[in-house]
C-alpha cells in the first residue's frame, strides 16, 4: 500500500523505519521525501504480510501514517485529455487509452509531481 | 462529380452521407476513392489544440456619462482599446497584470469565463474629452450584457506543425509544453489525419467565407491566416511542416465551453485551446483521395527546441501513426510522446459537425474566394542591429585555475585580477568547475584548504557562437553572475559576466549619444 508518513523533529533521530523493516519484514520504498528541521513528510510504499502491524508500530513510535488509494487526482471537468502530461511521467504511469482519454495509473505513480506542473489546465493535484 | 448545391439539397432532404475524416480513411481503403466519392457527400474534420494567435473583439456599450476607453482590463488582463470609444481586442496570450497571478490567468481564461457566463470585472481608464468626459469605469460585465463579442483568431488550424524535443541538459518550458532534458520526451500538436487543412492540402474546397465549426457554434473563414505559407516541402501531397493557416471568426455568445478552453503552457504563458472543424464536400474522386489521408502518410519533423534560434535543427522525421503510439525512436532510444492537442476533443468536434449536417442544421458554402495555394512564404524579421555574439565581446586575458590549486593562491588570483569568478580546468584546459569569491569566503569560514571541496562542478556555460541576449536570459534564469565560455572540446576560452553585458548595453548607449556617456 501507499501512504504518507508525517513526523515531528522530536523523533527525527530515531531509526524507526529501519526497526519496522527488521521486525515486520516489510518491503519499504520511499517515493518522495520532504525532510526539514521542522519535521518531515514521506510518500512511501509498504508491502508484506505484516504491513498492518508495521504501520501500527510506526504509529506507536510517533509517526502519523495516512494510507492513500491514489497519489494524485485528476479533475475530470478541467482535464481536456490533451496528453501534455503523458510523456513527462518518469514511470509511464500516464497513458492515452483506446478512446483517447488520458488515464493516470495510481499503482505506478511515484508522486514526482511532473504531470502536475506540466498540465495546461491545472487539472492534476496531489491527494492529501 | 457533384456540386455543393446538390450536396446541400441532400442535406436539406436528410439524405446526405456524412463521415468523419478518420472514418473516410478506412472507407477509401476498402472501397477505393472512386466509389467513396460517389457514396460520400461530406467529410468532417476536427482539431482541438492550443492556438495562441486567438482573441476577441468586444464592444462594452456606452456608460452614462460616456467614456472613451484608452486602457481596459478584464479580470486584470489588459485588452487593447486603441479603437473607438468602447471597443477592445482581448488577446488570448495576454497575462494578468497582477504579478502574483502572472501567467496562470490570461486573455484565454477571460474568454473561457465569458463563454461560461461568468461575471468578469471591467476596469477602463480614459483621458477624458468633451464628448466622453468620464475618466474611469469599474463594473462587472457578462457576455449576454455586452453588445458584441466576436472571437477573431488571426492564425488557427496550422497545416501540420513541428514536433518538439530538447537536446540540452536542462528542462525547457516552451509553447510546445514541458520538454525534458537530453531528448527525454517529444511533444506534437497536430491532430494528424483528422486535422482540417491536412484533408484539403491544396485548398480545393476550403476558402474565404467557408462556414465552419468554431468552438461549438458556426464560424467563418475570414481569409488565409497570418504566416500562411505555401512554398513548402510536401510528402504524399502534405506539407511536412507548418504551412497553410486560417483566420477565423465566430460569435462568442453562441459558443460552447466544451469546445474552447483557457490554458497556460507552464512557465510559457496563457494560450487558447480552440475547437475547430471544417466540412469538406466530396465533389470528386481527387478530393475523396485527399480526405483519405492516414496518420502514417503525414510526415513531420522533430525539431530541437534546445537551440533558441529562428531556425532550429531538425533531429529526424516521424509520422503521426508513430507519434500517436506513445513512443518513438530517436537515435536508437525509445522516447515517450505527448500530444498537446486533445485528439479526443478533436474527434468530438468532427462528430458534432457530422451530426449538425446529418440533422440538416448546417449547410455547406462555396468559398467566396480561394485561399492562396502558391507564392506565399514567411519572411523573417531582419533587425538593423544584428545579434551580438559571445565571441564579439571584447576579449580579456583568460584567467583560470587548476583543481589542485590551494585556496590561498586562488584567493590571490581573484584579488590580483579584480575578478569574482574563476573557471577551474584540468591539464588539457578542459572545464572542470567554477569557483567564485563567495566560495573562497566559504572555504575560509569552514576551514577548507582544497579547491575541489568548494568549487561548483555543474557549471552553466556559454558558447562563442551564442547570442549575448541568450546569455543574459541564462544568467537571469539560473540566478548567476558569470559563465565560462567553452569551445566544442569543452576547453575554456574565457569568461562572460553580467558586468560584461551591462558594459555592452552601456557602450551601445554611448555610441548612440555621440560619444557621451550617460
Amino acid at each position: 500500500m501507499k501512504a504518507w508518513l508525517r513526523f515531528l523533529p522530536s523523533i527525527i533521530n530515531k531509526a524507526i523505519i529501519s526497526d519496522a523493516i527488521k521486525i515486520y519484514e516489510i518491503d519499504f520504498n520511499i517515493l518522495r521525501a520532504y525532510i526539514t528541521p521542522r519535521g518531515g513528510k514521506m510518500l512511501v510504499e509498504i508491502n508484506g504480510p505484516q504491513e498492518n502491524e508495521s504501520i501500527q508500530y510506526m504509529e506507536e513510535q510517533g509517526i502519523q501514517v495516512t494510507p492513500i488509494m491514489r497519489v494524485v487526482t485528476k479533475d475530470l471537468e478541467k482535464c481536456m485529455d490533451c496528453g501534455a502530461c503523458v510523456s513527462v511521467c518518469p514511470v509511464n504511469a500516464i497513458c492515452i487509452k483506446e478512446d483517447w482519454m488520458v488515464e493516470i495509473d495510481n499503482q505506478n505513480c511515484i508522486g514526482c509531481g511532473f504531470c502536475i506542473n506540466s498540465c495546461p489546465t491545472k487539472s492534476i493535484d496531489f491527494m492529501e | 462529380m457533384k456540386t455543393i448545391e446538390e450536396i446541400n439539397q441532400k442535406i436539406t432532404n436528410g439524405d446526405a452521407v456524412v463521415v468523419t475524416a478518420d472514418e473516410m480513411t478506412s472507407i477509401v481503403s476498402q472501397k477505393g476513392a472512386k466509389k467513396a466519392s460517389e457514396e460520400i457527400d461530406v467529410v468532417t474534420t476536427g482539431t482541438f489544440g492550443a492556438m495562441c494567435s486567438s482573441g476577441a473583439f468586444l464592444n462594452f456599450g456606452h456608460s452614462d456619462p460616456p467614456i472613451k476607453m484608452s486602457k481596459t482590463f478584464l479580470n486584470g488582463v489588459e485588452a487593447y482599446s486603441g479603437l473607438a470609444a468602447v471597443d477592445a481586442y482581448l488577446g488570448a496570450t495576454q497575462p494578468s497584470q497582477n504579478p502574483e497571478i502572472g501567467l496562470d490567468y490570461g486573455g484565454s481564461h477571460v474568454i473561457e469565463d465569458l463563454i461560461r457566463g461568468k461575471e468578469v470585472e471591467l476596469i477602463a481608464e480614459a483621458y477624458g474629452t468633451d464628448c466622453y468626459p468620464l475618466k474611469m469605469v469599474e463594473t462587472p460585465i457578462t457576455l449576454d450584457k455586452i453588445n458584441q463579442a466576436t472571437m477573431f483568431n488571426p492564425r488557427n488550424c496550422y497545416q501540420n506543425y513541428a514536433v518538439a524535443t530538447n537536446s540540452t541538459p536542462e528542462t525547457l518550458y516552451t509553447y510546445m509544453g514541458t520538454l525534458l532534458p537530453n531528448s527525454g520526451n517529444v511533444t506534437y500538436s497536430s491532430a494528424g489525419a483528422l486535422s482540417p487543412l491536412l484533408n484539403d492540402p491544396y485548398f480545393q474546397t476550403i476558402g474565404v467565407g467557408t462556414r465552419i465549426f468554431l468552438c461549438g457554434t458556426e464560424g467563418y473563414i475570414v481569409s488565409e491566416g497570418t504566416q500562411h505559407s505555401t512554398e513548402v516541402e510536401r510528402r504524399n501531397g502534405i506539407p511536412v511542416g507548418s504551412a497553410g493557416t486560417l483566420m477565423l471568426q465566430g460569435d462568442m455568445k453562441k459558443m460552447d465551453p466544451d469546445f474552447v478552453r483557457g490554458a497556460t503552457m507552464p512557465k510559457y504563458g496563457p494560450t487558447l485551446y480552440v475547437g475547430a472543424g471544417i466540412p469538406i464536400p466530396i465533389l470528386n474522386e481527387d478530393i475523396a483521395t485527399r480526405t483519405a489521408i492516414s496518420d502514417e502518410q503525414i510526415i513531420c519533423k522533430i525539431i530541437d527546441y534546445g537551440i533558441p534560434r529562428r531556425s532550429r535543427p531538425v533531429i529526424t522525421e516521424t509520422n503521426y501513426k508513430e507519434l500517436k503510439s506513445g513512443k518513438i525512436e530517436i537515435n536508437g532510444i525509445e522516447v515517450p510522446t505527448s500530444p498537446l492537442s486533445s485528439y479526443k476533443r478533436a474527434k468530438m468536434v468532427a462528430e458534432e459537425l457530422k451530426e449538425w449536417i446529418e440533422n440538416g442544421e448546417f449547410l455547406l458554402t462555396n468559398p467566396v474566394k480561394s485561399l492562396p495555394s502558391r507564392g506565399c512564404t514567411v519572411n523573417p524579421l531582419e533587425t538593423n542591429k544584428p545579434a551580438v555574439l559571445v565571441r564579439d565581446i571584447e576579449s580579456k586575458s583568460i584567467i583560470m585555475t587548476h583543481s589542485d590549486d590551494k585556496i590561498n593562491d586562488v584567493a590571490r588570483k581573484l584579488v590580483d585580477n579584480n575578478i569574482n569568478h574563476l573557471p577551474v580546468v584540468d591539464n588539457n584546459g578542459q572545464l572542470k568547475g567554477i569557483v567564485t569569491s563567495w566560495d573562497i569566503a566559504d572555504a575560509v569560514a569552514r576551514d577548507k584548504s582544497k579547491l575541489v571541496d568548494v568549487m561548483t562542478r555543474k557549471v552553466i556555460i556559454a558558447r562563442e557562437d551564442e547570442s549575448v541576449d541568450i546569455i543574459a536570459r541564462r544568467i537571469d534564469k539560473h540566478n548567476i553572475s558569470g559563465l565560462p565560455i567553452v569551445d566544442k572540446e569543452n576547453r575554456v576560452k574565457g569568461m562572460i559576466t553580467a558586468e560584461d553585458i551591462s558594459r555592452l548595453i552601456g557602450g551601445n548607449l554611448k555610441n548612440e549619444n555621440g560619444g557621451d556617456s550617460i
